[in-house]
């Protein structure tokens, strides 16, 4: 048995998302059963399977790297506190 | 009432095999080989149950002595020797494949069924004969492909004794209720006869595509069936197992 990912896509804009895994003899099967594991009520109107030993699993070590880089993380919260700093000074 | 009698008749015989095909093949359910086998079998069961329903629902609005609110009543409480159904459909298949071989031999021929009322007469049966083979789509791609795994390295030769051992018995299937008239042109555009045949061909188109190697029995048991009016062996114990929570209480809205 090999190991299958399945993504599913819904109508319109929406991007394909990993909807789960199965296990198949065959990547013929494998699509059968999707369908009824995965998208037995609907859920998507687009499916992709990819064979598990087809994905590239990238090195944890690489995403490491950028665990301490709030610099980064330019969500303008920063920028929101130093302007609010600046109106509270203005009125007093 | 607008259907004739062997209309009805028709009707009934497709529904009841319905009925019990799904109800045996719901005995699977968390005993699949593999849980996503499991599901989609199960899921074919309940599709099964469902074509049931939508031809007991036509059956009962159109009985001038009953309506759809009889149909559990109907469905599960009738007594024995008023199920219309075929042996095939109700004979207990306790080994995987057993199960896997009815469902192939039964699919194979209930898409022809559903085929030959797509353009029905009565509108009803036309729109559920379609949506119904839109499932079977999906049934027979399963029965197929599960099929031409196995059957193709049948070391064991499990198979090969499930298909002798049904397969008379699915013969049974084309016995056309006796009901005089038969059913006209409009109402099914396609005899049970004619059926018979290409069902047959096909059945033994698969074997060959598959390289089974296997000489179909010549009986028919379809004369022992008798237009589907004697039930087969263990009928008995699988309608009282269906009956029991009905049973329960008779009153109950479910």
């Amino acid at each position: 048995m090999k190991t299958y990912e399945v993504f599913l896509k819904k109508v319109g804009r929406d991007e394909f998302r990993h909807a789960g895994a199965l296990e198949a003899p065959d990547s013929e099967m494998a699509l059968m059963y999707a369908s009824e594991t995965h998208a037995r009520r609907a859920e998507g109107a687009e499916m992709w399977l990819v064979e598990r030993g087809n994905v590239l699993v990238a090195d944890a070590a690489i995403l490491a790297v950028n665990d301490d880089k709030p610099h980064r993380h330019n969500d303008g919260g920063r920028v929101a506190a130093r302007r609010k700093e600046q109106r509270d000074g203005d009125e007093r | 009432m607008s259907l004739k009698a062997a209309e009805r008749a028709h009707l009934l015989a497709l529904a009841d095999d319905e009925h019990m095909v799904g109800a045996r093949h719901t005995n699977w359910i968390g005993l699949g080989p593999f849980l996503e086998e499991d599901l989609a079998f199960c899921s074919i069961a309940q599709d099964e149950l469902g074509h049931a329903i939508g031809l007991y629902e036509i059956l009962l609005a159109d009985d001038p002595d009953r309506n759809v609110a009889d149909l559990d009543e109907f469905a599960m409480l009738r007594a024995a020797a008023d199920y219309r159904s075929c042996w095939l459909a109700e004979v207990e298949c306790s080994d995987w494949n057993d199960s896997l071989v009815r469902h192939w031999l039964y699919d194979r021929a209930e898409s022809l069924r559903w085929g030959a009322l797509t353009c029905c007469s009565d509108g009803r049966v036309a729109a559920l004969a379609n949506r119904a083979l839109r499932e079977e789509t999906f049934h027979l791609d399963h029965a197929q492909r599960f099929m031409s795994r196995v059957a193709s390295v049948d070391v064991t030769g499990k198979i090969a004794a499930s298909i002798k051992r049904l397969f008379p018995i699915a013969r049974g299937l084309w016995d056309e209720l006796a009901t005089g008239d038969p059913v006209g042109m409009d109402f099914a555009s396609r005899s049970v006869g004619e059926l018979a045949v290409e069902w047959e061909a096909l059945i033994t188109d698969d074997l060959k595509k598959w390289g089974v190697d296997i000489t179909l029995p010549d009986g028919n048991v379809a004369t022992d069936q008798a237009h589907r009016t004697i039930r087969s062996d263990g009928f008995g114990a699988f309608h009282a197992d269906l009956q029991r929570v009905i049973l329960l209480d008779t009153s109950a809205v479910w």
